[in-house]
């Protein structure tokens, strides 16, 4: 992509999201001149940058929008919830052409007449009643395409128009063949035909009355199609299959289908034995493959179809589970668009860096240029067996030290980016949702200029989503009970980020209903998470912490906006992958409050290295207690584990060797080397063969179809090229 | 004449089949309603004679000879129940 347009695509983003915070403010403060005038140089701009590059249906889309602003600023029309809404659909409409701009350089076919849309959406709602026959683009597809693209799901990925024909009933006498004329459509992925009306019987059959109805999917344009099927004589509708149809289809890569295909395999296995074990394997197996791709929601429905047969010691739950996952593309897009989730991917691939950052970078670079010719110096020094050699290697170690050093804090540096770019969203999600689930809503943004790590700004939105949804439709009541509770009749959800240490705060707070333990307890025992008597010993933190469980929920009823299933556990499972903790306090009546504490910065982690079974791994050095050796009299079992007793302490002792399946090297006899450590409250000991070194690395998570191994939290590459995989204390004590 | 009526009372289409053939399908599958019809000649099928296949349902014998028949209209006539 040249320069220029990749400049466009940054700027534009920015003028929009600008736009867009603008206008949900003028909702808020309708006469807010300085305001106003700021949106309208947004649009102005926007505008003006899509005319330049020649992109002349986003001009013309964002010009309907700044004539609304236009209108206000002279007082001829003020600017109504309605407007502003249609202004957010434009930006909305300006962000989706974006994307696809990014990926081809162009804007789609369809962008002509979605920009109609969008013009005719101003002009008033009397045109949207009456869509254009030949070219109707709407968001939602008409029940006839999804039904052509379930049928023909095959091809259905490839379709980029759907063509339904209506040939007149007396075509077929003026010489017409409908049916040849489809089959010669450029690009045909597919052909239908039915019966418009029922046949009835074949003796007053007359087959020269057409009675056909033609489906067709093509993998051409809109107006190649229109252009083919001018002149025929009958109804005729072409339309453009939206891009998300296939996001779906596209998100599930080759491998994972493979994977999936494979589990498939493994279940229909005839084999009397390890019935449990195989579908406890492949259940796990294909959900960490989903979840590798991003797709939480699937990969808790197999989760959830594994557990389902294992109860009923059938592996046919699972099994239709993974066969639908297969088979059931396109309408599972289609029965759930979640517009405000898909727009979390928006993150930013380009950023913009400050000036000086880049020079000190570039003086960097410099001084590392210097040192690299001096080590050429070291080299000959070391051919020639200069006696001078360790100490010149001494102080060019620790000038490379320093300078390393600096690199890493300045490319640190550059990386954090404020918390603004992730929160100023939630004004325009609240609005949304609050008006969806009928609640009134006041959101408060604490703290939009808490810095955070790039990687964290990026990955916090979809868990706030959640949070926020769940406080809108659980944790805010309706005004009427609001009032009768004695409360302000509009709830208000506040978002507070702020730093602490190395930490970055982040609390959802509503002032709702609360949540009640009693009704988590109960729950709780209905899901079979617990039974009575472990709830008896569990304090109240405890209690709400089971919100956090996979499969977890009190709410019977699905709505629109929460509970499809994904829930509290997706947060915690975000949250824990990029190393932070998340935890909830609530009183009934009073509201809840969930807490996300993040890491300031994802890329350098402090660990000790261990020797087990002559294989490395990484300790994160924050859960490291204290390492110690124990002598073998303070080492006992239990049952079938081992506790060892430390400064009169009781813990339980983890041989790593053996917990990780590798074979343990060391002599018997004198004892243990241990290493203490505590995450979550949770104390424990870790037998290890040998403690190596203190590093400082950068822990890469895990990637691809190895997300979500248990134990695991990260790989790093040592000095010498091994790769080392980091443990997941907490997991590892559970 | 494309529409022959073979010695086993099968009904043939052979070659392109026009629209003047969809009259004459009809009479052969109204004289003999549970006739196959063989169209494994057959080259091409105007609307009209796929109106009568569609709506009469016979046993087909194919696959026809052209590609554009087999990949398009054999597969709609085969999932159009009885």
């Amino acid at each position: 992509m040249n320069e220029f347009l990749q400049q466009f695509l940054i700027e534009s983003r920015e003028l929009a999201d600008a736009a867009s915070s603008g206008l949900l403010a003028l909702e808020q403060s309708p006469h807010d001149a300085e305001r106003l005038a700021e949106v309208f140089r947004a649009l102005h701009t926007l505008k003006g940058g899509a005319g330049v590059v020649e992109f002349f249906a986003m001009e013309r889309a964002v010009h309907a929008a700044e004539e609304v602003l236009t209108e206000a600023r002279m007082g001829k029309h003020p600017l109504t919830t309605e407007r502003v809404g249609h202004c957010l659909t434009c930006l909305d409409q300006v962000l989706a052409w974006l994307d696809t701009i990014e990926r081809s350089e162009a804007l789609p076919d369809t962008a002509a007449s979605e920009a109609d849309q969008i013009v005719r959406r101003f002009e008033g709602d009397r045109a949207l009643s009456a869509p254009d026959s030949s070219s109707s683009t709407e968001r939602a597809p008409a029940a006839w395409v999804t039904g052509l693209l379930k049928g023909h799901h095959a091809v259905a990925p490839r379709a980029l128009t759907a063509v339904r024909f209506v040939p007149s009933a007396d075509c077929l006498h003026q010489g017409a063949d409908p049916v040849a004329g489809m089959m010669s459509l450029p690009d045909l992925l597919a052909l239908d035909f039915s019966a418009h009306l029922p046949w009835g019987p074949l003796e007053s059959l007359d087959p020269f009355s057409c009675n056909l109805i033609l489906m067709a999917l093509c993998a051409a344009p809109v107006a190649d199609l229109q252009k083919h099927l001018r002149g025929q004589s009958g109804e005729c509708e072409v339309v453009a299959i939206p891009a998300a149809i296939h996001d779906f289809e596209s998100s599930l890569p080759p491998q994972v289908t493979a994977v999936i295909k494979a589990q498939q395999a493994l279940l229909g296995e005839e084999c009397s034995q390890g019935f449990a074990g195989r579908v406890a394997s492949a259940g796990l197996v294909a959900a960490n493959a989903l979840r590798s791709c991003g797709r939480l929601e699937l990969s808790q429905r197999v989760s959830r179809a594994a557990e389902q047969s294992l109860l009923a010691l059938s592996a046919r739950p699972l099994e239709e589970a993974l066969a639908q996952l297969l088979t059931e593309k396109p309408s599972l897009a289609i029965a759930a668009p979640d517009e405000l989730a898909q727009a979390s991917d928006l993150a930013a691939r380009t950023f913009r860096v400050d000036a000086e950052q880049v020079d000190a970078l570039v003086r960097l670079a410099g001084e590392l240029t210097v040192v690299n010719n001096a080590f050429g110096h070291v080299v000959k020094l070391a051919q020639l067996g200069d006696p001078s050699l360790p100490d010149v290697l001494k102080e060019r170690h620790e000038i490379l030290q320093r300078l390393v050093g600096q690199l890493q804090r300045s490319v640190l540096r550059m990386r954090v980016r404020p918390l603004r770019a992730v929160l100023q969203r939630f004004p325009r999600v609240v609005r949304e949702m609050s008006a969806t689930l009928d609640k009134s809503v006041k959101l408060v943004i604490e703290g939009e200029e808490t810095e955070a790590d790039k990687a964290i700004v990026e990955m916090l939105f979809e868990p706030l989503v959640h949070l926020v949804r769940n406080a809108i439709d659980h944790g805010i009541e309706s005004e009427k009970d609001r009032i009768a509770a004695g409360k302000a009749p509009i709830g208000t959800l506040r978002i507070e980020a702020r730093r602490r240490a190395d930490q970055v705060l982040i609390e959802v707070d509503d002032d709702g209903a609360g949540i009640d333990p009693a009704r988590i307890r109960e729950a709780a025992v209905a899901r079979r998470l617990r039974t009575d008597e472990q709830l008896l010993a569990m304090t109240e933190t405890e209690t709400f912490d089971l919100i956090f469980a996979p499969g977890f929920s009190t709410v019977t009823q699905v709505t629109q906006v929460s509970g499809r299933g994904v829930g509290m556990d997706a947060v915690r499972s975000a949250v824990e992958r990029i190393g932070g903790q998340v935890s909830i306090t609530s009183a009934v009546g009073r509201g809840t409050r969930v807490t996300l504490s993040l890491p300031f910065s994802v890329m350098m982690t402090h660990l000790m290295t261990v020797e087990a079974g002559s294989q490395m791994f990484g300790l994160p050095l924050e859960a490291i207690i204290e390492t110690t050796r124990v002598p073998q009299a303070a080492i006992s079992k239990v049952g079938g584990a081992s506790v060892v007793v430390l400064r009169n302490r009781t813990l339980p002792l983890i041989d790593l060797a053996g917990v990780l399946g590798v074979q343990a090297v060391r002599e018997d006899g004198d004892g243990a080397t241990v290493v203490v450590a505590a995450a979550n409250g949770e104390w424990g000991a870790f037998q290890v063969d040998r403690i190596v070194e203190r590093l400082d690395l950068m822990v890469k998570p895990l990637e691809g179809l190895l997300v979500g191994t248990p134990g695991i939290v990260g790989t790093t590459l040592l000095g010498d090229g091994r790769v080392l995989l980091v443990l997941d204390v907490a997991e590892m004590l559970q | 004449m494309t529409v022959q009526s073979a010695a086993n009372g099968d009904i043939k289409l052979i070659g392109a089949c026009p629209g003047e053939d969809a009259e004459p399908l009809l009479q052969h599958l109204l004289a003999a309603p549970g006739a196959t019809v063989d169209w494994r000649d057959c080259h091409g099928v105007h609307t009209a004679v796929i109106q009568v296949l569609i709506a009469a349902r016979p046993t087909l014998l194919g696959p026809p000879a052209d590609a554009r028949l087999r990949n398009w209209v054999e597969p709609v006539i085969a999932r159009t129940p009885r």
